[in-house]
Order: structure tokens, then sequence, then C-alpha cells
């Protein structure tokens, strides 16, 4: 079983603190769909690329509200929490991308990665102790529901069909 | 000056290795790891040798020398007895630790040297399209051995071990909390510490390899209440390599002997106010 946070104690979580995490969480999932979308257009994956480039700027959308909001409540405050004390939050891991992956592939990572999300901050809700900080979890557990329900009509939009195997586009290996 | 984060290791390089490769998680723990260390870019050399998982040090802000294959110990203990108070780390995969530069695994652990080796073990020859490499299991087909591998892989932890090393690991992208906590407590060791990354080629390993397989397999070390100081247990375990997937630390010398570069300064200030340097040749002179 793997660790998403190390040295955090959220029954201590302040409310500054909380905001903080809650950015690094939104800023680590920017970047990992920013790095998909590199690898991705790297490796001749356009659609699969376009959308997690989409993805990226989403996430950098909700870090930007949400740091309005700390700046706005503690201007002054100093950043207690880094972003080291967490791990693949909301982003999704390095292995869900893979080449040739499709573009209903790559809708599907992300709503792994936003029910990962929802989770996160349903057993963080279980530990923490402040109302505020408890307020602030409900509403982005309850953001990263919508999130789902977002993606999910994304995919229903999808025409169906018989989904392509990245493994039919890679060469069999032969004998050297 | 403020600590450095783990995004300050970030070079603008990209990487260009296959999407979902194990090398990306281990790139993400060295600069969380790099990170907890606290000290600046310039202040760490990064040597590799020649393979997909070599192109690491140019994703690092660090100092990076891509070298030769298999080479990248001999090269880093060079870059360590010049400079002693860098930082220095050393990458590579399986085949260019085990099979290319193996003879040099051994000297590098029994002299001691204060560095820390990450092997990204794939079990393959990824870059070149997939042969067998030292750690590839029995029976695995390759380009390279169509009918199944009749070899037996090489144990990196064993290796390592039986050579006297002081800190043996072992880490997955599985679990990156793992692998960055291991990765730094390495760096942090004083000599030589070495860590075995099962790392999957994506492209070329097998389906039960692949980092969703490690996640339902791996089991830490910590788990099953291990103690780093007992070497004998360390052995035990680590000859468990290729059936179980254990994570953590294997082996921590308790008393760590003194590393190859404080011998040279001990030996330095023996010296010390014997021959000027430009007469040092007649030491060597036997006089009846």
């Amino acid at each position: 079983m793997s660790t998403k946070t190390v040295g955090l104690d959220f029954a201590k979580l302040t409310l500054c603190e909380a905001l903080d995490l809650a950015i690094f969480v939104e800023e680590e999932a920017m970047d990992r769909y920013g790095e998909f979308a590199d690898q991705l257009e790297k490796h001749r994956t356009p659609s699969a690329a376009r959308f997690f480039r989409f993805m990226e700027k989403n996430e950098a959308k909700h870090r930007a509200a949400l740091a309005a909001k700390r700046k706005e409540l503690f201007p002054s405050t100093a950043v207690t929490v880094t972003r080291e004390m967490i791990f693949d939050i909301e982003a999704p891991e390095y292995d869900e991308a893979r080449i040739f992956m499709s573009l209903r592939q790559a809708l599907e990572t992300s709503l792994r990665a936003e029910h990962k999300a929802r989770s996160f901050f349903e057993d963080a809700l279980a530990r923490v102790s402040s109302p505020e900080v408890r307020a602030l979890f409900t509403e982005l557990r309850d953001e990263e529901v919508e999130h789902q329900a977002l993606v999910q009509r994304e995919i229903d939009k999808l025409p169906p069909g018989v989904e392509p195997n990245p493994e039919d586009y890679a060469d069999e290996p032969h004998n050297q | 000056m403020t600590a450095p984060t783990a995004k300050d290791f970030k070079s603008d390089l990209k990487p260009i290795w296959c999407p979902g490769c194990g090398d990306f998680g281990v790139l993400q723990s060295i600069y969380r790891a790099l990170a907890g260390i606290g000290r600046p870019a310039h202040e760490i050399a990064f040597v590799s040798g020649i393979g997909c998982s070599s192109r690491i040090p140019g994703y690092t802000t660090a100092y990076g020398f891509n070298s030769v294959h298999g080479r990248a110990l001999p090269i880093a203990q060079g870059i360590k007895m010049a400079n002693p108070d860098l930082l220095v780390l050393v990458a590579g995969g399986d085949g260019d630790g085990f099979s290319i530069g193996g003879g040099h695994v051994a000297h590098a652990v029994r002299r001691n040297p204060d560095l820390t080796y990450i092997v990204m073990d794939n079990q393959i020859y990824g870059l070149t399209k997939g042969q067998l490499s030292p750690t590839s299991p029995r029976g695995l087909k390759t380009v390279t051995s169509t009918f199944g591998s009749f070899e037996a892989p090489v144990n990196p932890l064993l290796y390592v071990l039986s050579y006297g090393a002081g800190f043996v690991a072992q880490a997955t992208p599985a679990d990156m909390a793992g692998m960055t906590a291991v990765i730094e407590e390495a760096i942090r060791y004083p000599g030589f510490s070495f860590v075995n990354v099962q790392s999957p080629c994506v492209t070329y390993g097998e389906e039960h390899q692949q980092v969703k397989a490690q996640r339902a397999k791996m089991k830490t070390l910590a788990s099953l209440s291990h103690d780093p100081s007992d070497r004998m247990r360390a052995f035990e375990l680590a000859s468990h390599y290729g059936e179980e997937l254990y994570t953590g630390v294997f082996y921590r010398n308790p008393s760590p002997p003194p590393t190859y570069g404080a011998l040279i300064k001990e030996r330095q200030a023996e010296l010390a106010g014997g021959l000027p340097r430009e007469r040092i040749l007649e030491s060597f002179i036997q006089r009846t």
C-alpha cells in the first residue's frame, strides 16, 4: 500500500495550511497533465495529448482560484507545508500514460484521477478537526465529484465502437 | 538562501522515455529526495552510463555526465576524488551496471566512496529494443532468446551485499513516497549506497512486471519488521529477488566504516610536512 502524504497531521491542519495543500494538489495535477501532453505529443498520440493539455489548463485555473482565495484570506502568512508532502493526489500516476492511447483512454485516466482526489478529500475529512478546514475539504471533494461527472459526460459523448488497442500498433519482437 | 524544492532540480530538457515508463517515477523521486537533502544543484554531480535510464542526469539541473556504457561508477569515483565536496549520484540500468559495467560494481563497493548508485532494473535492454539483460528471468522470451532464456538472472541485491555494501535498498515507482524516502536515506548514508529500483519497461517488459502488478505484489520490509542492521537476514530476504518484491532498506551498516575519501584525507594529513610534491618520487626509491 503506497502512502499519499508524508509529514502531514490532518488533525492539526489550519485553514491556511489546508489552502496551501489544496494549491499543491492542483499544481501537481497541472504539472502531470502537462508532462503527459508533452510525452504524447512527442510520441505522435495527438488526440490524447490535446486532452491532457486541456486538463493542464483546467488544473491551472483551479490552482489560480485557490491561490487567489489564499492571498485574500492570508496575505502575509508564510507557507509551512510543501509540495514534497504529497504524492499523486489528483495527478494521474505516471504509468497511466501509454503511447497511442485513445481519447477515451485519456478521459478514463482523468476520471480515475478525479476519483482518487475525491477519495483523498473524503479520507482527509475523517481526520480534520478544524471546522473551517472541514468546510474547505467538503467543497473541494464536491468539486471533484462535479469534475468526475463532467469527464463522464465527455466519455458518453464519444462514438461507440471498439477501442483500438495500443498493443496493435506495437512492433512485434523479431529475432536478431 | 531558501531551501531548494523538487522543481529546482527539474531541467528544461523533456524526457523522451516511452509514456508509462517506470523511469518517470524514479526521476520524480530523485527530484524530491534532493529537495529533502537541501543542497543546491551546483553542489551535485550526476553520472550515468548508457541506456534509457542513463538519460536521467540530463533531466536534472545538477552537473551531469551521460558517460560511457558501464563506466559510470569509475567516472563518478574520479569526480568524487577530485572534488570531495560534491554530492555524487550515479544511475544506470541493469545491463549497464551488471553486465557491461559488472566488473566495476564490486570495486566501487569495496572502495566505499561516498556516492549513491541507483539502478533502474527493468530486466531487459529496452533502448536497443528488447534483448536479454543480466537480470532477465530464466525462461524469458526476447528477440535474443526466442525459445526462452537458459540463464539464471544476476541478483543485484545479493551482488552488492556480498561485496560489503553498507547500504542496500530496493524501491518501485508503485510506491512513490517509499521510493523517495529510500533514495534520500541512501544519499544520506556516509559511504557507498545502492538502490535497486524495479522500474518496468512499458514497451518490452512483461505484464506482471508493470507498475500496476507491482502495486499488488510489493511488500515493504518494514511491514515484515525487518531490522536493517541485520546483515544475515538482509541476505536471506535479498535472495528472494525475482520471486518477491520487497521494498525498503535491506541493510544499513550501523557503524559505517571510513569512506575512501576519508582515508585519502587521512593519508594526505600523514604525508603533510614530508617531501615536497616535486620530490615525492624519491620516497619510492630504495636506498641501500
